[in-house]
């Protein structure tokens, strides 16, 4: 069965042609195409000129899709769009795409949970069979366990997501947002070494990264009026590069010990990491190194999987359309708060 | 069709968009009235219609002239600024709705097998 994905939450407008060629068989990507709308430095994406990029290019992704995927309007089974949560201009744009693909090509619609999106995805693509699910973008974090078909949430931040804190850090300093903000924070944090001395907020599953956006903030300020400050330990001056990797060693931390802790208390050893914080190689090295001393291991994706794309759209979709889900036209609505333990995961056991 | 003055929603706007089909007429109504209007002091309404018949007879096909290929869209307001930013949202839609009938119909992509 082939279906095709829309995705567009936030600023990654994604389509995406997945087969699913028979039970028990890897599923097959036709087609994963991506554009992002990037912001000037210093500044972030806004729901209306987000929305204005998704329609701008919707049409033409769709059509590279179908093309690169070398497959007809018959092939396909399904129309899978995301549903929630997200932003709701951009999540609105697409969504009315999806619609009219599905009245004219005579499909039926699967509107998908995003989250549940990057799970499926992750599990698909790592084999990783039942591992504790660490799901960390710009817009969500949360540690996820899978239990009784439903993808139950342990931990969560509390207030903005790890990568909503790096990414505004980014507009802080001013540093270019392509390809992305959190991705121009690690290289300059790679240059870093001192560990300038930050809040630690975990509060026992959950954690929290308001504050330490607020005290990274004026450490910067603190920076841009001294430039020539020095760290009291290492006695050599502070730079955007240290104020970078304190925060990144910071945050990781937390994400690695609410892990743990639900691994320990759901007595799994494996981790997955999902979402486009996920790409970060010290958060996955950090992660590897808890891992390995629990006796597990840790499960992760390139970018072109692990940022927001429409192939998992398209792969949770058809697997929620197996099992006979549809989203009928009046109800394909979306929803800026969808949370992951709301869908039924009729599809596994 | 001559829309009610309605003492409460005072500003008011009637769109009426010709498409080449009543297929593509209904397609782009059942798309865009899912959504609801975000803001309560806006009403809209969709409608399909068909072209007024103001031709001689013989001209044109009976066939074609009573096909609603018309989408009408009807949008009341308490104020003209939310009258206006109420009508630029739908158009905002309108936009990729007529993009995906452009270039992403049965017709332009091809139902069949593309490879031969």
């Amino acid at each position: 069965m082939i279906a095709i994905g829309l995705e567009g939450s936030a600023n990654k407008l994604g389509v995406g042609v997945i087969s699913h060629p028979a039970p028990g068989k890897p599923a097959q990507v036709l087609s994963n195409i991506r554009h992002t709308f990037v912001t000037p430095p210093g500044e972030g994406f806004l729901p209306k000129d987000t929305a204005k990029h998704h329609r701008t290019w919707v049409v033409r992704l769709v059509k590279e899709a179908m093309t690169e995927a070398g497959v007809s309007i018959n092939d396909i089974d399904c129309i899978c769009y995301t549903k929630g949560p997200g932003m709701g201009a951009p999540l609105q744009s697409v969504a009315v795409a999806a619609r009219m693909l599905s009245l004219l090509w005579q499909k039926e619609l699967v509107g998908v949970n995003h989250c549940v999106g990057h799970i499926e995805m992750g599990r698909e693509i790592t084999g990783a069979d039942n591992p504790v699910v660490l799901y960390v973008s710009g817009g969500n974090t949360q540690v996820i366990a899978y239990a009784e078909q439903r993808y139950r949430i342990f931990g969560e931040a509390l207030d903005i997501a790890v990568g909503n804190c790096l990414d505004r850090f980014a507009r802080t300093l001013e540093i270019s947002n392509d390809p992305a903000p959190g991705y121009n924070i690690e290289q300059l944090a790679k240059k870093g070494r001192a560990l300038l001395d930050l809040p630690y907020a975990v509060k026992g599953m959950d954690c929290s990264f308001s504050g330490i956006l607020a005290s990274i903030d004026i450490l910067a300020a603190e920076l841009k009026a001294n430039p020539e400050q020095r760290d009291s330990i290492t006695g050599e001056v502070i730079t955007p590069a240290d104020l970078c990797f304190s925060l990144q060693e910071t945050v990781f931390a937390m994400l690695v010990e609410i892990t743990e802790r639900a691994m320990a208390h759901v007595g799994s050893n494996q981790v997955l990491i999902v979402g486009g914080v996920g790409c970060n190689e010290r958060l996955q090295d950090m992660m590897g190194i808890m891992a390995r001393d629990r006796g597990g291991s840790v499960f992760g994706m390139d970018e072109r999987f692990a940022i927001d794309n429409g192939i998992m759209i398209a792969h949770a979709g058809l697997e929620a359309y197996k099992t006979g889900f549809t989203t009928p036209l009046e109800e394909s609505t979306c929803t800026q708060r969808f949370r992951t333990d709301e869908v039924f995961v009729r599809w596994r056991d | 069709m001559a829309t009610q003055i309605d003492p409460e929603f005072s500003c008011s706007l009637t769109i009426d968009l010709p498409l080449p089909t009543a297929r593509l007429a209904s397609a782009a109504l059942q798309a865009l009235r899912v959504d609801k209007e975000l803001s309560p002091l806006v009403s809209r309404s969709f409608s399909t219609i068909s072209a007024p018949s103001s031709h001689d007879s013989g001209d044109s096909s009976p066939m074609g002239s009573s096909q609603e290929k018309i989408l009408r869209t009807e949008y009341k307001a308490t104020t003209n600024r939310m009258l206006r930013v109420a009508v630029n949202g739908f158009m905002e839609s309108l936009s990729v709705v007529l993009g995906v009938m452009d270039e992403l119909d049965v017709d332009i992509l091809g139902v069949e097998d593309p490879k031969e």
